[in-house]
């Protein structure tokens, strides 16, 4: 039983750490904020050269062979830099096609994902707010010059950046998962400006829509959409993680340098406290997002239930903390200038994505009582 | 990171688990007599000190194993063993800071329940602020006399012997004037009132003093030294019962998720309720995170690391849920969650606390945990000022000190 980080996962944290400290500086967020794009091509290389883009991808496709326990270091640094980047919907993706891609389309994407050549995202909703796979109510037919996909996908992440799509659609043999060019004729992309300038969204209409290739046999999509949730999961509850640790270091030491009433409000009981509980809301936090991603790298037997426990609980948390510290800060916590908002908002949007605490929580109950 | 328990770890618990399947007692244990019996019993097959060094009669095992022993003994609802505080604690601080004859004349007997120990701290007027207690001991030549009262003495009724904390000085700083002694519970000076809890079982007390006889040979290190020593010694337990507290959290849940099929509103099952799911499903994540956290803790210890300022997180981080976990349970419970004795099979749980175990029991229980051994309010001191350096606030004595 070994609950630390090994030391070449010791290392990659504080590689994480530092080149984002560096390169990812809160005035470099702001500017991604207000760039169209909204996130940064240069970046994007430099973490295909830091390896962090092939971190969880086989050797043989220009990755590093490693898992999710990575994936989390990364995305931790991600969330606590608010760093605005298709990082993870590209990396989930690309695990999709690893999982259950042909070997021409893993030689396709999969080495371009490494090297920095190619990003890619999940449209995991329809029009209903369910994340479940059973709710897909896109369709595609099949005819005889390929599928025709026809629908509304919403709230796709950083899909106007991304080079191919994955998208989940309903077809006469059960839920089935396609490849989707975003170039292709009738596909329109309207972006969606969402609280957090950091976090992309995307709705994205499919009109007769060409699909040439499934990823996988048409109608098995349901579990690996299962697995890609429950992955999607543990990543966003990371980067969580990140956000709420930095808000406290940030309320920690405010709280240890402002005075009023000739002290500092950190030796007020009610900002100390406070304090204290955001720690204890960090710390079970990161036993939540590490014991989940290494059930998920281990195929543990809970490995499905420790991946919605993580989103579950450290969405909440990070709620929490991150709310705690605007609290703490008084009223320069309110300004936008000050950088709190940064993390606030990071954590608040990914409170939403791969479902819900709410979803999670109903999850959990199935799985433990049977129902 | 590794999150699979060692071959060596699995196989204790096998061990373990076997050999608790063919001696747990088939019925409640009744008498005082027979849980010292069962307590022996552990003992001797190596489940009661094992983070004791040998030489004392301890088993020297791992935090990990202690944890695994706590851990089956929740999932299969043995009785618990006694002398808890005595084991857990009293034991190691005479381990630590005692003479050789004291550790020969009462480790073995403390171990084997021979012998029940209680804890002479608070008094009425000395709870969290403990230094500013009034209990005098005055010099008497071989021995002190002891005059005094302490309250909220755990087994108070049961005991043999107690370590107490007393006043050897009081014209020094409150902090200075205090020593830590041993003292015999059976003896005419000591009067034992036991006190009723809320729960309506009097496993605490009052203990008056008067004229009560301590031994010199019976001072636990200097005179002056037991505010240090009741601080630096908070034992051996640390981490070893997070297991097998979460497992009997687990367990309950269970009963919850079995009451909540056969229950019925609205013409149909309780789990049938998004509502009430929701809040289990809740329940259910925060109980597993206090898992991990348990085994972040236990992997901690196995390399050797301190973890005394983490024990406060991992203090306040379950005592706050249990009292979350029994309030959301009685919620959904409604009045099945009132009984104090069981009339349904879900009505009836663990408690661990030697009382008959109904979820009425465990939800009185969960509101004790947030007040002894440093209520929440100083583990949140603690944490705030010894782990994220945040500064001390200003107290009246501290401008005076
Ligand atoms: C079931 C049970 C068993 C016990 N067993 C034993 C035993 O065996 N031996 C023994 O010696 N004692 C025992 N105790 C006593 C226990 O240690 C004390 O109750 C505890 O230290 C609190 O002291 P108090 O009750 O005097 O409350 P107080 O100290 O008066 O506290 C009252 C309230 O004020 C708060 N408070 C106090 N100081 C501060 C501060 N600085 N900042 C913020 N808030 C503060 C507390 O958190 C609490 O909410 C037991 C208690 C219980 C409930």
């Amino acid at each position: 039983m070994d609950f630390a980080f090994s030391s070449d996962q010791q290392l990659l944290k504080n590689a994480a750490r530092s080149f984002l400290d560096e390169h990812a500086k809160p005035a470099t967020v702001r500017l991604l904020w207000d760039d169209a794009r909204g996130e940064s091509e240069s970046l994007w290389k430099d973490m295909a050269q830091l390896g962090w883009l092939g971190l969880s991808l086989d050797e043989a496709y220009g990755g590093a062979g490693l898992a999710m326990v990575e994936s989390a270091i990364v995305l931790d640094e991600i969330g606590r830099a608010a760093l605005p980047t298709p990082y993870w919907p590209t990396v989930l993706a690309a695990t999709a096609i690893a999982d259950a891609g042909t070997d021409a389309q893993k030689k396709r994407w999969l080495p371009a994902v490494a090297t920095g050549d190619a990003r890619a995202t999940i449209a995991f909703l329809d029009g209903d707010l369910d994340w479940s796979p059973d709710a897909t109510a896109t369709r595609a037919e099949k005819s005889s010059e390929g599928w025709r996909l026809s629908g509304a996908k919403r709230w796709v992440p950083w899909a106007h950046v991304a080079n191919v799509l994955l998208v989940p659609a309903r077809t006469a043999e059960g839920i089935t998962l396609f490849l989707v060019d975003p170039a292709a004729a009738g596909l329109a992309l309207a972006p969606v400006q969402g609280m957090d300038f950091g976090t992309r969204w995307v709705h994205v209409t499919l009109d007769n829509v060409r699909a040439a290739e499934t990823l996988g046999a048409p109608g098995s999509a349901a579990p690996l959409l299962q697995l890609l949730m429950r992955r999607g999961a543990v990543g966003a509850a990371a980067e969580m993680l990140g956000a709420a640790r930095r808000c406290l270091d940030m309320a920690v030491g405010y709280a240890k340098v402002r005075e009023q009433f000739g002290q500092p409000i950190g030796s007020f009981q009610a900002i100390r406290h406070k304090c204290s509980e955001m720690l204890l809301e960090v710390e079970n936090s990161h036993a939540a997002v590490y014991y989940a991603a290494w059930a998920l790298d281990a195929r543990a037997d809970d490995a499905d239930v420790a991946a919605s426990v993580a989103k579950a609980y450290v969405g909440d948390a990070a709620r929490k903390v991150c709310g705690e510290a605007i609290q703490v800060h008084g009223g320069i916590g309110f300004t936008w200038e000050y950088d709190l908002h940064l993390y606030f908002k990071r954590a608040k949007a990914l409170e939403t994505m791969y479902g819900d605490g709410d979803y999670h929580r109903e999850l959990i109950t199935r799985m433990v009582s049977g129902v | 990171m590794d999150l699979n328990y060692s071959s060596e770890d699995r196989a204790f618990r096998d061990t373990c688990r076997a050999w608790m399947e063919a001696n747990v007692p088939r019925h409640d244990l009744k008498t005082l007599d027979e849980r010292k019996q069962w307590h022996r019993k552990l003992y001797e097959a190596g489940y009661v000190g094992m983070l004791w060094p040998k030489a004392y009669g301890g088993w020297g095992a791992t935090a990990m194993q202690q944890a695994i022993v706590q851990d089956e003994m929740a999932r299969i609802g043995a009785p618990p063993t006694i002398n808890g505080l005595g084991i857990g604690f009293i034991g190691p601080t005479i381990i630590v800071h005692g003479t050789d004859w004291q550790k020969e004349r009462y480790l073995k007997k403390m171990l084997t329940a021979e012998e029940i120990w209680c804890q002479l701290y608070s008094e009425p007027n000395a709870g969290s602020d403990l230094a500013g207690l009034k209990t005098r001991a005055e010099d008497a030549g071989d021995h002190f006399v002891v005059n005094g009262q302490k309250i909220w003495t755990s087994s108070g009724p049961i005991a043999d012997w107690g370590i107490l904390l007393c006043r050897t000085d009081s014209k020094v700083a409150k902090h200075k004037g205090i020593s830590c002694v041993l003292l015999n519970m059976r003896q005419p000076g000591v009067e034992v009132r036991p006190l009723k809890q809320i729960t309506g079982h009097s496993l605490f007390s009052e203990v008056f003093m008067t004229n009560a006889r301590a031994e010199k040979r019976d001072l636990i290190g200097d005179l002056g030294q037991g505010w240090a020593i009741a601080q630096t010694t908070l034992g051996y337990e640390r981490g070893g019962n997070s297991l097998g507290r979460v497992t009997r959290y687990a367990i309950s849940f269970q009963q919850l998720v079995k009451a909540a099929k056969e229950l019925r509103r609205n013409g149909r099952p309780l789990i049938q309720d998004s509502a009430v799911r929701a809040k289990l499903g809740k329940l259910y994540a925060e109980l597993e995170v206090q898992r991990y956290a348990g085994l972040r803790v236990l992997s901690a210890l196995s390399k050797g690391e301190g973890v005394s300022s983490a024990s406060s997180i991992t203090k306040l981080s379950y005592t706050e849920f249990e009292k979350r976990f029994y309030e959301t349970a009685l919620e959904i419970l409604g009045p099945h969650g009132h009984g104090m004795s069981a009339t349904a099979d879900y009505e009836e749980i663990d408690t661990s606390s030697g009382e008959p175990g109904t979820w009425a029991t465990a939800f009185l229980w969960s509101r004790a945990g947030t007040i002894y051994s440093g209520s929440s309010e100083i583990q949140k001191n603690i944490i705030g000022e010894r782990v994220l350096g945040l500064p001390k606030e200003v107290r009246a004595d501290r401008v005076k000190a």
